[in-house]
C-alpha cells in the first residue's frame, strides 16, 4: 500500500519535528516546510494526501493559504491553532479546512485527526458507495433509507429537524460542523442564530446520551460547533 | 524710551509662536490702497497667479466685478467659487460663499473688498468676519482694503473729504496682517484713469469725480496711507507687537456720552494711545438722567461703548452726579494722565453764563492732567441735561405725596398758630414753615411737591399772620424776599434729596452685583460636579437677569444637549435645544467669539451665546434667550465676570477629575504588578522540575533503567501540563477587557461548557471519576464559554489534585431562580481554616506555608474569582459535612445589557 503523503506546514521547529516523529512512525510520509508560500508550491508540485497548516505562519496569513489552496483543490486540510482563538478556527473551517487541531496536543489526538481527514479525502469518499445505508457507532444505529435511529436496539423518536441534524453529524463523523455550516445546510442561509440549533442539540442530547452533560457521541467544540466520534472511547 | 523695559520676555514670544504653531493660524496679506483705481486688485490677482505657478492651491474666493479688462485678464486660469445667491427683498444679490470656502480649504484664498458689508441672511454681517473665519481654519487670505475704510482713520478721512464712509473695518484684523502691500500710484495717474473711464462705469464718474476724486482728497489720503504703512514697519521694526507691556507712564480717558460727537473723540484717543503706546480708558458716567435717555440716545451710547470697545479701551462706568466730579475723582484713582472730551458749541444762555465749562472745571479740579479738546461737528449739549426729558420726570404725580404735603402744611399752620397764641413771635413762625417745607422736599419724590409746600407756606404765612389778617396782602417789604427764600430752600433740599435716592439706588444696584458675584464665586468653590456647577449657574441667571439660559459643556455639535433653565415667561427647552441654536452654540464653541442676538454675528439667533474660556481653551457655551429684547452693555460685562469664574470653576472640576483617574491609573498599576510577580513565583517550580527531569535523562542515559525514565519523563508530561493550564488562566484573564471587567456574553448551553471542561480533565486524568449532572431542561446562559470553561477546568483540576483517586468529583449543574449555579464538589481533606479568606486572593502567604503547598490553589482560583466577577455573578466555597470541600458559583441569567 502507497504510504499516504502528509505535508505539514509549521514554522516552529521543535513541534515540526515531534510532528514528524510521530507520523513516520504510523506509517505516513511527512514532507515539510517553515514558510506559507513554499506550502503553496509544495502542495502543489507534490500534491499531499493531507495538509496540517499552521494558522500562525511567519510570512503569510494561515487563512490566505487555505483559500489559494481551496481554489484548485479539495485536499484535505487540518489547521494548527492556539487555544482562546476561536474565531480563527471558525473562519478556517468556513472557508474550507476539514479539521482543526489545538496546540498543545498530544499524539493520540493528532493521528485521529488526520484519520478522519484521509476518510474524508475526495478519493476515499470516491471510493465509498455513494448511498451509504446505515451507520453505526457504539450503541448508535442510523438507517438513512428509513430515517430510523436505534439506540442500543431501541427506537428513538426525533423530530425531522433532529433527524437531519444527526444525520448531517453521522455523515460526517470524525469531523467538527460549525455552527453556521449546520445552519445553512438545516435551515437555509436566513437562519439567524444559534439558538434553536442549541436547543436542539440539547434535545437530541437528551434522546441519545445516558448522562446529557458528559455526552458521548455528539461532542461539543466550544466557540466552534459540534462533532459526531466516530468510535466510542471507553 | 527705556529699552530694558520694552525687551519682551523671551518665554511669551516662545509661547506665542507654539500658538501660533499650533493653532495653524493662516496667514492674512493685505493689498492697502488709498483709493479705488490705484490697482489692488490686479496686484492681488498677479500675486495670487505667480504662487498658482508655483504650484500653491490657490482659490478665488471672490473678487468684485470689474470692468476694466487687464484685471479680469488676470483671473483665467485660477480656480474659482460660485459666489451664493442671497435673497434680499426680491432682488438677487450674490455674495462670498463662506461654508464652500470652508469645506473645500484651499491652501490660500482670495477675498476681495475686506470692508464689505454682507447681505441679510448669511452667516456674519461683515467681510472681515468671514475672513477671520478663513483664518482661524489655516487657510492664507488675500484682500483688498482703501485706507478710508479703516475705523480709526474714518473721522479723520471724513474731515478731509467730507464724505462719510460707512463700511468700516476695525484696526485688529488691520494689524494682524501678515504683510501689508501698499499699491500706490500718483495723484495724477490716478485722476487720468478716473477720466478714461478706467475705475468707475462713465454714468456715476462725475458725481464721483465732485465729491471724492479732488487732486488734494487723493493726495492728502496718499499720506494717510503711507502714514499707517509705516506705522506697522516702525513697530515691527522696534518688535513693540510683542510688547505685552505697555507704557506706565501715560494713561488716557475720553467721556463717552450719548452723543455722536463722542465717536470722534473715542477715535482720536484710539489713535493717540497707540502713538504713545499707552492704555486708555472709555469712561461713562451714570448720573439720575442715564435713566431718561431716550430710545435713540441709548442707541448711539451703546454703540460708542462698542466702538471704544473695538477699538482697544477699558470700558468703565461710574455713577455719580456732577460729571466733572465724578470724572476727577476716577481720574485720581487710576492714575490718569490725560484726558480727551469734546467740545460743543453751546448756546449762552441764562443758566450757562454762570456755569463753567465742562473742561474748565475738570482742570481746576486736577491742575496735573492733560485736557485734550477735540471739537465737535453738532451743537448738541453733551453734558447738559435734555430739556424734554427733565420736565417729564417731574410731573410724577403722586396722591400719597399730596397727602404728605397737606398734612405737614397744616400741622405748621396749626403749630405756628400755637405759637402765636403762646406770644412767639413771627420769626419762629416763618421758621417753622420753612421747616416743613423742608420735611416736604425731603419725603416726597421730584421737586414739585416742595415747590408746592413752599408757595403754600408763604401764602398761608401771608393769609394766617401778617398784617392784614386773613387776607393775601403783603403789605410789608420783607415778605417776597421771605417767600424767595422759602422757594429757594425747598428747591434746594429737594434737588438734593433726588440726588441721593438717585445715587443710593445706583449704589445698592452695584452692591447687588458684586455681592452676586461674590455669592457665586462662594457657591462655584464648594460645589462639585459639573451638573451642580451647570445648575448653580443657571440658576442664577435666570435670576438676576429673568431670561431663560442655556449651558453646554461641551460642543453642541458633539450631541450633547444642553442643560437648560427657563424663566417666566421666557424661552423654554425646545427652543434653546433645537438644530438652529446649537448651530449658533456650535460656532461660538469653534470661533472662541460671542455670537446671536445683538452681535455682528448669526443675529437671527434667539439667544445671546458667549464662550466660556480659560487660557485660550473654550471650555463651554454659555446662552441667555433674548426674546425680551437685547441685552444692555452692562449686563454683558456682568456676564463676562460670570462667565470666568464659572470658567475657573469648570477648570477645577476637570482637574480633580483627572486627579482622580491619575488614581485609578495607579492602583490598576499596582495591582498589574502584584499579579505579575505571584504569576513569575508560581512558574518557576514546575519549570525547575521540568529542567530537573529531562537533564537527568539525557545525562544519564546509561544508567536509569526503563522505569526511572519513564516516570521522569510523565513528570515532565506533567508539570508541561501544568504550565499549560496556568498559561491559559493568565489568557483568559486578559480576554476581560482592561479595566471595566467586561467579557463578552453569549448565551451558552450551559451544559456544553461544562461537558467541555469534564472532557477536557478526562483527558488529563483518565483514572479519575467524575461525575455530572445537568438538569432535564436545557439552561441557557448568556456568558463567556472559554472563560467560564477555564473555570471549571481550573475547580475540576484542584478537586482532583486534593483527593485520591478512588473519590469521585462531582459536577452539578442547575438553576435557582433567576441564576444559574454550577458546583464543584470532591471527598477530600477539604480546605483549611487559616486558608479561607485568601482563597479567592492572589495572595501568597509568605514564610508560613512553603510554596509548593499552595500551589495550585493560589493564582487560579483568584482568575475564577475575576472572571465569574466580570461576568456580575458570585462565587464561594465552603467545606462539606461529609467531608472534602465545595465550590460553588454562580452566573445571573439574564443578559447584562
Amino acid at each position: 500500500m502507497v504510504k499516504p503523503t502528509i505535508l505539514v506546514i509549521e514554522d516552529e521547529e521543535a513541534i515540526c519535528n515531534f510532528i514528524t516523529a510521530i507520523l513516520n512512525s504510523n506509517g505516513y510520509q511527512v514532507i515539510k516546510t517553515g514558510t506559507g508560500k513554499e506550502g503553496l508550491s509544495m502542495a502543489a508540485s507534490y500534491s499531499p494526501d493531507v495538509i496540517l497548516l499552521d494558522l500562525g505562519l511567519p510570512d503569510v496569513d494561515g487563512v490566505e493559504i487555505l483559500k489559494s489552496i481551496r481554489e484548485w483543490s479539495k485536499i484535505p486540510v487540518v489547521v494548527v491553532s492556539a487555544r482562546g482563538h476561536e474565531r480563527e478556527k471558525v473562519e478556517a473551517l468556513d472557508l474550507g479546512a476539514d479539521d482543526y487541531i489545538v496546540k498543545p496536543f498530544g499524539t493520540s489526538e493528532l493521528l485521529a485527526r488526520i484519520r478522519t481527514a484521509l476518510r474524508h479525502s475526495p478519493q476515499s469518499m470516491g471510493a465509498q458507495a455513494q448511498g451509504e445505508k446505515t451507520m453505526t457507532i457504539g450503541e448508535l444505529r442510523i438507517d438513512y433509507e428509513k430515517r430510523s435511529v436505534f439506540l442500543g436496539g431501541k427506537a428513538v423518536h426525533l423530530t425531522p429537524v433532529e433527524y437531519k441534524i444527526l444525520a448531517l453529524l453521522s455523515k460526517n463523523a470524525g469531523k467538527v460542523l460549525t455552527h453556521d455550516y449546520i445552519m445553512k445546510e438545516i435551515w437555509g442561509l436566513y437562519a439567524g442564530d444559534s439558538h434553536t440549533l442549541r436547543v436542539n442539540m440539547a434535545n437530541i442530547r437528551r434522546k441519545l446520551e445516558l448522562n446529557p452533560g458528559s455526552p458521548k457521541y455528539i461532542l461539543t467544540e466550544m466557540g466552534v460547533g459540534y462533532r459526531m466520534v466516530e468510535e466510542l472511547e471507553i | 524710551m527705556n529699552e530694558l523695559d520694552g525687551r519682551p520676555d523671551p518665554n511669551a514670544l516662545l509661547a506665542d509662536i507654539q500658538t501660533q504653531q499650533d493653532n495653524h493660524s493662516g496667514k492674512l496679506k493685505i493689498f492697502f490702497g488709498y483709493a479705488a483705481g490705484v490697482g489692488k486688485t490686479y496686484a492681488m490677482l498677479d500675486d495670487a497667479q505667480e504662487q498658482y505657478r508655483m504650484g500653491k492651491d490657490v482659490l478665488v474666493g471672490y473678487v468684485e466685478p470689474h470692468t476694466r479688462p487687464e484685471t479680469l485678464q488676470l483671473l483665467q486660469g485660477l480656480p474659482s467659487l460660485a459666489p451664493k445667491s442671497v435673497f434680499y427683498r426680491n432682488i438677487e444679490l450674490k455674495e462670498f460663499d463662506l461654508d464652500t470656502a470652508l469645506s473645500r480649504r484651499p491652501e490660500l484664498i482670495l477675498v476681495d473688498e475686506l470692508a464689505h458689508t454682507n447681505a441679510e441672511g448669511v452667516r456674519n454681517r461683515k467681510r472681515f468676519q468671514d475672513i477671520e473665519e478663513l483664518l482661524n481654519a489655516g487657510i492664507d487670505v488675500y484682500t483688498t482694503v482703501n485706507v478710508q475704510h479703516i475705523e480709526s482713520l474714518n473721522d479723520v478721512i471724513e474731515g478731509i473729504t467730507g464724505v462719510r464712509v460707512k463700511e468700516t473695518v476695525p484696526d485688529s484684523i488691520f494689524d494682524r496682517a501678515e504683510k501689508i502691500k501698499l499699491i500706490d500710484i500718483e495723484p495724477d495717474e490716478l485722476l487720468r484713469r478716473f477720466e478714461d473711464g478706467k475705475i468707475y462705469k462713465p454714468e456715476r464718474a462725475q458725481t464721483a469725480m465732485n465729491n471724492f476724486f479732488t487732486r488734494e482728497n487723493l493726495k492728502l489720503l496718499r499720506e494717510i496711507a503711507m502714514r499707517k504703512a509705516t506705522d506697522r514697519i516702525s513697530n515691527e521694526n522696534q518688535n513693540e507687537r510683542r510688547t505685552t507691556e505697555k507704557m506706565a507712564n501715560t494713561k488716557m480717558l475720553v467721556c463717552i456720552g450719548p452723543s455722536p460727537s463722542s465717536a470722534k473723540c473715542i477715535r482720536w484717543t484710539a489713535r493717540a494711545a497707540e502713538a504713545f503706546h499707552a492704555q486708555w480708558v472709555a469712561l461713562y458716567v451714570e448720573s439720575a438722567d442715564s435713566e431718561h435717555l431716550t430710545l435713540q440716545q441709548q442707541k448711539i451710547l451703546r454703540e460708542n461703548m462698542d466702538l471704544a470697545e473695538k477699538l482697544g479701551a477699558e470700558i468703565v462706568s461710574i455713577a455719580g452726579h456732577e460729571i466733572a466730579i465724578s470724572v476727577s475723582e476716577y481720574a485720581k484713582l487710576s492714575g490718569i494722565t490725560n484726558i480727551v472730551v469734546g467740545k460743543s458749541r453751546n448756546k449762552k444762555t441764562l443758566k450757562n453764563l454762570f456755569d463753567m465749562d465742562f473742561e474748565d472745571k475738570l482742570i481746576s479740579l486736577l491742575p496735573s492732567i492733560e485736557v485734550h479738546i477735540i471739537p465737535g461737528a453738532t451743537a448738541r449739549r453733551d453734558y447738559k441735561k435734555p430739556r424734554k426729558t427733565i420736565w417729564k420726570s417731574k410731573v410724577d404725580f403722586s396722591w400719597a405725596d399730596c397727602a404728605k404735603t397737606a398734612i405737614l402744611l397744616v400741622a405748621a399752620t396749626l403749630v405756628s398758630l400755637g405759637l402765636r397764641m403762646v406770644g412767639i413771635g413771627n420769626q419762629n413762625i416763618i421758621m417753622t414753615y420753612i421747616l416743613s417745607v423742608l420735611v416736604v422736599s425731603r419725603i416726597t419724590k421730584g421737586h414739585i411737591f416742595g415747590i408746592i409746600a413752599s408757595v403754600a407756606s408763604v401764602l398761608s404765612f401771608n393769609f394766617f399772620f401778617t398784617e392784614p389778617m386773613y387776607t393775601f396782602n403783603a403789605i410789608q417789604a420783607g415778605y417776597p424776599i421771605t417767600f424767595l427764600i422759602m422757594l429757594v430752600v425747598a428747591l434746594i433740599t429737594s434737588t438734593l434729596t433726588v440726588r441721593i435716592k438717585t445715587q443710593a439706588k445706583l449704589a445698592v444696584q452695584r452692591e447687588r452685583r458684586t455681592e452676586v458675584l461674590y455669592e457665586i464665586n462662594k457657591k462655584l468653590l464648594v460645589n462639585r460636579g459639573l451638573e451642580n456647577i451647570i445648575s448653580l449657574t443657571n440658576a442664577y441667571i435666570v435670576n438676576l437677569f429673568e431670561r431663560s439660559v442655556v449651558f453646554f459643556p461641551s460642543d453642541p455639535e458633539a450631541g450633547i444637549e444642553g442643560s437648560v433653565m427657563q424663566a417666566d415667561k421666557d424661552a423654554d427647552e425646545a427652543v434653546l435645544n433645537s438644530k438652529d441654536e446649537k448651530a449658533v452654540a456650535h460656532w461660538v464653541f469653534v470661533n472662541q467669539k460671542r455670537a446671536g442676538a445683538g452681535t455682528d454675528t448669526l443675529m437671527g439667533a434667539v439667544g445671546f451665546y458667549m464662550p466660556v474660556t480659560s487660557q485660550g481653551k473654550v471650555l463651554a457655551v454659555l446662552g441667555i434667550s433674548c426674546t425680551k429684547g437685547p441685552l444692555s452693555h452692562g449686563t454683558r460685562q456682568f456676564l463676562r465676570m460670570i462667565a470666568s469664574q464659572v470658567a475657573m470653576a469648570l477648570e477645577r472640576q476637570h482637574l480633580s477629575d483627572e486627579q482622580r483617574n491619575i488614581l485609578v491609573d495607579a492602583e490598576k498599576e499596582k495591582m498589574r504588578s502584584n499579579l505579575l510577580r505571584a504569576i513569575a513565583h508560581d512558574l518557576r517550580t514546575p519549570l525547575a522540575g521540568i529542567l530537573g527531569a529531562s537533564s537527568a535523562i539525557r545525562e544519564n542515559t546509561k544508567t536509569l533503567d526503563e522505569g526511572t525514565r519513564d516516570k521522569l519523563n510523565a513528570d515532565i508530561q506533567e508539570e508541561a501540563q501544568w504550565l499549560i493550564r496556568m498559561v491559559e488562566n493568565l489568557l483568559s484573564v486578559t480576554r476581560i477587557n482592561e479595566g471595566e471587567s467586561k467579557v463578552n456574553k453569549n448565551p451558552e448551553a450551559a451544559e456544553e461548557v461544562v461537558a467541555e471542561a469534564v472532557s477536557r480533565i478526562r483527558k488529563r486524568f483518565p483514572n479519575h471519576r467524575v461525575e455530572v449532572s445537568v438538569p432535564d431542561e436545557l439552561l441557557e446562559v448568556p456568558m463567556d464559554g472559554t472563560l467560564i470553561a477555564q473555570v471549571l477546568i481550573n475547580l475540576l483540576e484542584n478537586a482532583v489534585k486534593h483527593s485520591p483517586e478512588t473519590s469521585p468529583v462531582e459536577v452539578k449543574l442547575r438553576k435557582n431562580g433567576d441564576s444559574a449555579v454550577f458546583e464543584v464538589s470532591d471527598h477530600g481533606k477539604g480546605i483549611a481554616e487559616e486558608d479561607f479568606p485568601y482563597l479567592f486572593t492572589s495572595y501568597v502567604p509568605n514564610g508560613t506555608k512553603s510554596p509548593d503547598s499552595s500551589r495550585g490553589m493560589g493564582i487560579g482560583l483568584s482568575i475564577c474569582m475575576t472572571i465569574i466577577k466580570a461576568h456580575n455573578g458570585t462565587m464561594e466555597a465552603a467545606n462539606r459535612k461529609e467531608g472534602g470541600a465545595v465550590f460553588k458559583f454562580t452566573l445571573p441569567l439574564e443578559g447584562s445589557e
